[in-house]
């Protein structure tokens, strides 16, 4: 987020939770996620599977299943966006707010023509007539650095490869010219030669347009160079937001400071052993009332275990939920005493070969 | 690149497994074929961990199959312990099987839905008859308890598990044979990055205490740097750069290889960031370009490039091996 | 990244379950004891008065011969189920043994199994069994087998398709890789994931089966002991529709509550072994 005091807030999530009722209990998918972007900004939600990031966009786009239990307020450019979903209004969903998944073939139809489909997202949203249509949508696939876009237009979406498939349902996505775009795992299937030119698309297409951009990815990687804000999430929580550089250099969360720790880097020595997250992964069933990654976390003391850390302020736009944060004073002394005691208070041991923010 | 030739064959020292000039093809109907590999040769030493890179659709796949004969092979050998077992067929090769082992990408597909995991990991002593017995039994458990999986869930099923835990399954069933080549096809790019780690640390623990020999394919750059001794970089089919992991990071020659490193989000302070802009689209492997492979992107590519094939050759007396008319000479 | 949006299922049978096995317990225990259940002869004449109602003695009433009807059905319960056991079973043995050897082997033995199972399925079932039943006998055995022909390609296609769908994944490979046998590979990794649909494909071909050999005995084509089909046959009668239907219908009502037992159990079945391949 660039500069919050002056620019425009274009979406405010407040205290967001979604449920689903199963059979072997509630899942709770996301628990009170807060965040606000403001226009032209980008915000990257990093987490695991199961962190909740997708459900989040997911929610955001009315595109859960009717069995979701939602509470919670998103507000997009003054609407109440739970209502709109409630009145069932048209013309909203794809027009302000467009999503592009990760696997393209999610939003493509197999047997229908590429252009076909970008043109009647035209017809259909902003009434269009076929000819003005096929010219817009020409121009769509120029604009995402389609090679020979009359020749594309009239193609089947088996007949591109993966990374002009993407394209096309990002030409898509942003027919209606919509002023927030959430990419879910956009680059995930794709190769790294590919997933550089996508995500400098989007880059550019954000600045040019004015539009803003969540970026749901599971590589801290792909957030770091892409995104003005980074939300980590874990357990359907944020556990730590800040500025990239921030959160990179100087993460407060034990779970970003292990995150960051466990993935292998060019710059260390080979056969240099990686440091693992121990323990379980997270209870989504009817989780217990406690920090969701104190079983996992060498920091953990006992009072994780009684009561859920809330988001809050470090020092200006940075927010972590720890009780004992890593990197500071409290989390060092947190990490000596489970060290001298062997285990942490959730049971975790702590081998001798592991060290967490020393 | 995409070079030709047995160059990348080093000339000293034993050698436990040697590909030379390996071609599979398949056909794709109308009488066309799909050119997967062409003329692969490189060799691994005993105790090494050779990493193999490249973008989806470069082969490294079907070499991985190939080499543990689940693929045709249309030529070439592939030498492993004196045998060459690209000729080996029925029970012979079946004897060998054992030997080499593979871990594949996706861990619950790997495992058979229906069967519980003891069994599946016991198959090995089923199919080569210690079924019955204490030590098997205790064999299995060791084994289980030495990937961290608690034998109390033998009883379990594949869907009961985790990601992260079904690939522990299929690597404790990979090593009961006592294998001495482990394959690896992309085995942790389907799980999370903490759980990552865990399994690259399993195998490195693995590798020493069974002194596995490993093949490492992967597509993640960062990945196969952390565990890989030599790396092999493969384009469409061919071989563009082969030799140590840390010439290869940190000097690489290939423009292809520079332009993987300058692609990763985190690109490599070696090569320039503009490098990873190369343009176009992977040509089909079914009508590959002539010349070098790589001419229709390559952004050093010359006249001679999209006449001649290069040759893969050694750098100097380095353990350096590549593939290219225009070599980026820094 | 994809977190339970699917409603986690239900690993219950369910009670609709267990009515449907219920009532195919009951009935074949029925008639296997029949003998020694206190029921009428089937074939005595005028255990009670002809064309009477159901009542006390005779539970279904009787026919025009004053037969009862009840132990009609219930002797007649004997052949229905047999034809359609030994039809099914066979079609599963060949069928499902074809199916999965040509979906393992593919190649040219599959271009032959699946021309076998196209040629089958297209020639027409009813001109198959007319042919069979006038050149051989009436026997239970010719109906049986003459049904379980036509069982064959249905059972087979599904087995080789199920086959095929798991024949490349990657737990049939690491078997290869391990050494397995051909016959290993398809007894211990193959069969177990292809006889699930193929059980539940069974059942509902029993209950076709059934209809199947009521539909010969109304051409007069099925066998000569008392079945379900020869029953409704001899109550089919205009005369006897209008005045004694029960005869006509407590058979149909058994046929009909017996083959929504299978289809109901088949379908349960394959929805509770459908098995579940992610870790959520």
């Amino acid at each position: 987020m660039p500069d919050n005091s002056h620019s425009v807030k274009q979406l405010s999530v407040q205290n967001l939770s979604v449920r689903f009722p199963t059979v072997r209990g509630t899942v709770c998918a996301v628990n009170g996620v807060s965040f606000e972007l403001s226009q032209g900004a980008s915000l990257g939600i990093v987490g695991e599977s199961g962190s909740g990031k997708s459900v989040t966009a997911r929610t955001l786009m009315n595109l859960l299943p009717r069995s979701a239990e939602v509470s919670g307020g998103v507000e997009f450019e003054g609407a109440d966006v739970r209502r709109l979903a409630r009145e069932r209004v048209k013309h909203f969903w794809g027009v302000k707010m467009a999503m592009i998944f990760q696997d393209p073939m999610t939003s493509l139809n197999p047997v229908k023509k590429c252009g076909t489909q970008i043109s009647e997202t035209l017809r259909y949203h902003l009434k269009r007539d076929r000819k003005t249509a096929r010219h817009e949508g020409i121009d769509l696939l120029n604009l995402v650095g389609i090679p020979e876009p009359k020749k594309r237009f009239d193609q089947y979406p088996h007949e591109l490869s993966g990374g002009l498939r993407q394209r096309v349902v990002i030409a898509m996505a942003l027919a209606c010219d919509p002023s927030l775009l959430i990419a879910d795992e956009p680059t995930t299937a794709v190769d790294v030669t590919v997933q550089k030119h996508l995500l400098d698309l989007l880059d550019r297409l954000r600045k040019e347009r004015g539009m803003s951009l969540i970026l749901i990815t599971h590589d801290l990687g792909v957030a770091r160079r892409r995104c003005d804000e980074i939300a980590v999430m874990y357990a359907g929580r944020i556990v730590e937001r800040g500025k990239p550089e921030d959160l990179f250099e100087d993460p407060r969360h034990p779970y970003t400071d292990a995150l960051l720790r466990s993935m292998p880097r060019l710059n260390t020595p080979i056969h240099s052993r990686l440091e693992a997250i121990g323990g379980p992964p997270p209870e989504l069933i009817n989780p217990t009332e406690q920090c969701s990654f104190a079983p996992r976390c060498t920091l953990a003391q006992a009072d994780c275990l009684q009561s859920v850390p809330q988001l809050s302020g470090v020092i200006g736009m940075r927010e972590i939920a720890c009780f004992y944060p890593a990197n500071t004073k409290r989390g060092r002394r947190a990490l000596a005493k489970n060290r001298a005691r062997g285990k942490t208070a959730a049971g975790l041991q702590m081998s001798a070969r592991r060290h967490t923010s020393g | 690149m995409a070079g030709s030739g047995d160059g990348s064959l080093r000339s000293e020292g034993d050698m436990l497994l040697t590909v030379r000039h390996l071609s599979v093809e398949f056909p794709v109907g109308r009488k066309r074929l799909l050119y997967a590999l062409s003329g692969v040769s490189f060799d691994v030493a005993e105790g090494e961990t050779l990493g193999i890179v490249g973008e989806s659709g470069c082969g490294k796949s079907t070499l991985a199959k190939s080499i543990i004969r689940l693929n045709q092979i249309k030529s070439g050998s592939i030498e492993y312990q004196g045998r060459n077992l690209a000729t080996l067929r029925g029970d012979e090769l079946r004897r060998v099987r054992p030997d080499l082992q593979m871990i594949f990408q996706d861990p619950i597909s790997s495992l058979n839905p229906r069967r519980k995991i003891r069994n599946v990991i016991a198959e090995g002593l089923a199919i080569w008859g210690d079924r019955q017995g204490v030590w098997a039994r205790n064999h299995v458990e060791e084994l289980m308890v030495s990937v961290g999986i608690d034998p109390k869930l033998g009883d379990r099923r594949a869907h009961q598990f985790s990601g992260g835990q079904c690939q522990r399954i299929g690597i404790a069933r990979a090593l009961l044979l006592d294998p001495k080549v482990l394959i690896c096809d992309e085995p942790v790019s389907a799980l999370d990055v903490s759980v990552q780690a865990q399994v690259l640390n399993l195998l490195e623990d693995m590798k020493i205490r069974y002194g596995l020999t490993l093949l490492f394919i992967s597509h993640d750059l960062c990945v196969v740097r952390n565990i890989a001794d030599r790396i092999m970089v493969m384009y469409l089919g061919k071989v563009c750069e082969i030799g140590d992991a840390k010439a290869i990071f940190e000097h690489p020659k290939h423009p292809y290889t520079r332009a993987l490193l300058a692609a990763i989000p985190e690109p490599a302070p070696t090569v320039e960031v503009a490098e990873g802009d190369i343009s176009g689209e992977l040509p089909s492997p079914i009508d590959p370009p002539q010349g070098c492979r790589f001419n229709t992107r390559c952004p050093r590519a010359t006249e001679i490039c999209f006449i001649e094939e290069p040759l893969i050759t050694q750098l100097g007396d380095q353990d350096h091996y590549l593939a290219c008319h225009n070599p980026v000479i820094s | 990244m994809n977190v339970v949006l699917d409603e986690a299922e239900a690993k219950k049978l369910g009670c609709i379950f267990w009515l449907a096995v219920g009532w195919l317990g009951v009935l074949v225990a029925t008639t296997s004891f029949a003998p020694l259940l206190p029921i009428e002869d089937p074939s005595a004449i005028a255990t009670g008065p002809a064309r009477s109602g159901p009542s006390l003695d005779n539970w279904f009433g009787t026919d025009a011969l004053g037969r009862d009807v009840f132990a009609r059905t219930v002797y007649g319960a004997r052949v229905s189920l047999v034809v359609g056991f030994v039809a099914i079973a066979f079609g599963m043995v060949v069928g499902g043994t074809l199916g999965i050897i040509a979906g393992y082997f593919k190649g040219s033995i599959d271009l032959i199994v699946n021309f076998a199972f196209f040629a089958l399925l297209s020639f027409p079932g009813l001109v198959l069994a007319l042919l069979i039943t006038s050149t051989f006998d009436r026997s239970l055995r010719t109906v049986s087998l003459t049904l379980a022909v036509l069982a064959v390609a249905p059972i087979g296609r599904l087995a080789r398709a199920t086959t095929l769908l798991y024949g490349e994944r990657e737990f049939v490979q690491a078997a290869r890789v391990l050494g397995a046998r051909h016959f290993r590979i398809i007894t211990r990794e193959l069969l177990p994931v292809v006889m699930i649909p193929m059980a539940a494909l069974a059942l509902l071909g029993m209950g076709v089966a059934i209809v199947a050999e009521g539909g010969l005995a109304f051409l007069q084509l099925s066998v000569e002991e008392i079945s379900w089909g020869v029953i409704i046959n001899d109550g089919r009668g205009i005369r006897d529709l209008q005045e004694n239907p029960h005869v006509a219908l407590m058979p149909i009502a058994a046929m009909f509550i017996t083959i929504l037992s299978l289809n109901f159990a088949g379908d349960r079945l394959r929805d509770y072994f459908d098995v579940r391949e992610t870790a959520f």
